[in-house]
């Protein structure tokens, strides 16, 4: 790694110390992440099954086998649900917040510790803490609902799969949108406030003044949440693993590289589906910050 | 005051507001709290916001009483509860100290010093903040597997410190790139060496970094499910985070117990944010903002 090229550096002691404070980073991210994914791509090619003979070539089948899987597109079509619904309310409730912060002028910063709480807890026990609420017998949703008139019988919100995505997403946009909130109250904050005193002269409203002054000034902090929340919310796992298992209701992609991988053992069809899932975040959130920042630039 | 009366509906719009987050965020937490200090019989019955009894009793179970539940005896989870506390620990904390040190000595190499591919390099690792640490899971199985690494503190740890270090890598090389390098350059004329500056001068005043990466971290490595759900199979190295839902699968969910075993996991995140809040959100600002 550390090879010298004497042209560039001044002292050659300089290169030495950056190869010493540089090597860890080399090791640990070249063994556990770059190599993995390599092998995981060329492996995805060859079919690798702790439970038949050989490593054969087989080209694109398990891409072609994971196409026709009807479990797995049930499960690219739930995270295609979890990823919606997150990033909807997510940006929502984060704008809200962020703008509610960025307002608030006594205790902010208490405001802000408990608003950024959710985010520091581990997802496991957030969602024991949110399946013990959505208890069909004894939850207090159950109770809130009947109590309140909406519902008139208890219902078991698991049996019924979009109420069952929702309440996955819910879980999972509880534990996320304080960093949407963090993200764009950053942004708020970079904001010069003679702009807003400018527009208020000019005659514009609240709602024109965050159109024209607020979103074109964001719109970078936006388009990182806007990112941030499609990769958590293609790779959500913990919320729908504690909340109902592998059930195919709930089933995200992740789970089912999971069961593939670890529980039937199908390593190579595994390695296929996360390189699709890896792909198909990263192709979303470029959307988005290409979108963004296409649109809310003026010019 | 006119502008008290005008500015009134504003106000109390900020109120709701304000108490609505609150509820929001803080809200499933009282319940949980409220449901671990809540006698099991009472959690059978109607829901109420305030705990009519208090009992500690779930959380005796946790810590090594044997209870009588439906008949049956149920032995006590301390000996499965500490031994994955302990493990949590350990590993957050190796994690924690591992990522922290090697960022805090690689950044300053990718701010400060010349050497060839430094930017592409710093691009490659911080574009894995992109890949979901899961494509990765598997060759990294089979590649602990041959190392013998599967359920051992130097196996979790080097995956936590592979998912979590382009993170903390990032933050601190904006913390260095923020400072003035005239303070070094005082240090070097008075005869002192790169590493000597970097220790005594540019780490002390890095300080906030040093801690926002730390917490960031360790509250990732804290909250971990998958990783261990692979990667510690048994009580060697299995965090709470693993063993809490287990506590599902017996003959019947002790949503008390769970609850319990939730308030004590979620005590280590709750001091972070409660005392060093300020770290936590400025290292959350600029590692989204740059």
């Amino acid at each position: 790694m550390s090879t010298s090229s004497p042209r560039r550096s001044r002292k050659p002691g300089e290169l030495a110390l950056a190869a010493a404070l540089v090597v860890p980073i080399v090791v640990v991210m070249g063994g556990l992440v770059f190599w993995p994914l390599a092998t995981s791509v060329l492996d995805s090619f060859y079919r690798i099954d702790p439970m038949r003979p050989g490593t054969p070539f087989v080209g694109l089948a398990n891409y072609g086998s994971l196409l026709a899987d009807a479990n797995t597109r049930a499960a690219w079509l739930n995270t295609f649900a979890y990823v919606a619904m997150a990033v909807v309310l997510e940006t929502i409730g984060g704008m809200g917040a962020a703008l509610l912060l960025n307002r608030v002028k006594h205790g902010r910063q208490w405001l802000l510790a408990i608003t950024v709480l959710p985010w520091c807890l581990p997802p496991v026990v957030n969602a024991i803490v949110w399946m013990w609420i959505f208890n069909p017998s004894y939850g207090l949703l159950n109770h809130a609902l009947l109590w309140l008139g909406v519902i008139d019988a208890r219902k078991v919100w698991f049996n019924d799969q979009a109420t069952a995505l929702f309440l996955v997403s819910l879980v999972h946009v509880w534990r996320m949108m304080p960093l949407t909130a963090v993200i764009l109250l950053a942004a708020l904050q970079s904001i010069p406030r003679d702009l807003y005193e400018a527009a208020r002269l000019d005659g514009a409203g609240p709602i024109k003044s965050f159109r024209l002054v607020t979103l074109p000034l964001i719109s970078s902090g936006l388009a990182i949440a806007l990112s941030q929340s499609t990769v958590f919310a293609f790779n959500l796992f913990d919320e729908a693993w504690i909340l109902s298992g592998s059930s195919l209701d709930t089933r995200s992609v992740i789970i089912q590289v999971y069961l593939t991988a670890f529980q039937n053992l199908r390593f190579s069809s595994g390695m296929a589906l996360s390189i699709l899932a890896m792909l198909a975040s990263l192709m979303v959130s470029l959307i988005y910050v290409l979108r963004v920042y296409r649109e809310t630039r003026y010019d | 005051m006119r502008s008290l009366i005008s500015t009134l509906p504003r106000r109390i719009g900020t109120a709701v507001a304000v108490a609505l987050l609150v509820a929001w965020s803080l809200g499933p937490i009282y319940w949980s709290l409220v449901t671990s200090l809540t006698p099991p019989l009472h959690l059978l019955g109607t829901p109420s916001l305030w705990p009519r009894e208090i009992t500690f009793e779930h959380y005796a179970k946790l810590v090594g009483a044997t209870s009588v539940s439906q008949g049956n005896a149920v032995q006590s989870v301390w000996p499965q509860f500490s031994a994955a506390l302990v493990n949590s620990l350990v590993t957050s904390g190796l994690a924690t100290v591992v990522t922290v040190v090697i960022a805090a000595f690689g950044a300053y190499a990718f701010v400060r010093l010349e050497f060839p591919g430094r930017d592409l390099l710093f691009v490659a690792v911080v574009a894995t903040l992109a890949i979901p640490a899961y494509t990765v899971m598997i060759p990294l199985y089979r590649l602990m597997i041959s190392l013998k690494l599967i359920d051992t503190y130097t196996g979790i740890t080097l995956i936590y410190v592979s998912a979590f270090l382009p993170l903390a890598l990032w933050l601190m090389r904006s913390v260095y790139q923020a400072m003035p390098i005239s303070l070094e350059e005082a240090a070097w004329l008075d005869g002192a060496g790169r590493i000597y500056t970097l220790v005594h001068i540019v780490l002390p005043l890095s300080a906030p970094g040093l801690i926002a990466s730390a917490i960031l971290t360790f509250l990732n490595a804290w909250g971990q499910f998958m990783v261990p759900l692979v990667f510690s199979p048994t009580l060697a190295t299995k965090p709470l985070t693993v063993l809490i839902p287990e506590f599902v699968t017996r003959n019947y969910i002790d949503f008390g117990l769970m609850n319990a075993a939730g308030i004590l996991a979620i005590i280590p995140p709750v001091l972070l944010v409660l005392f060093l809040n300020r770290y936590l959100v400025s290292g959350l600002m600029a590692g989204a903002t740059k």
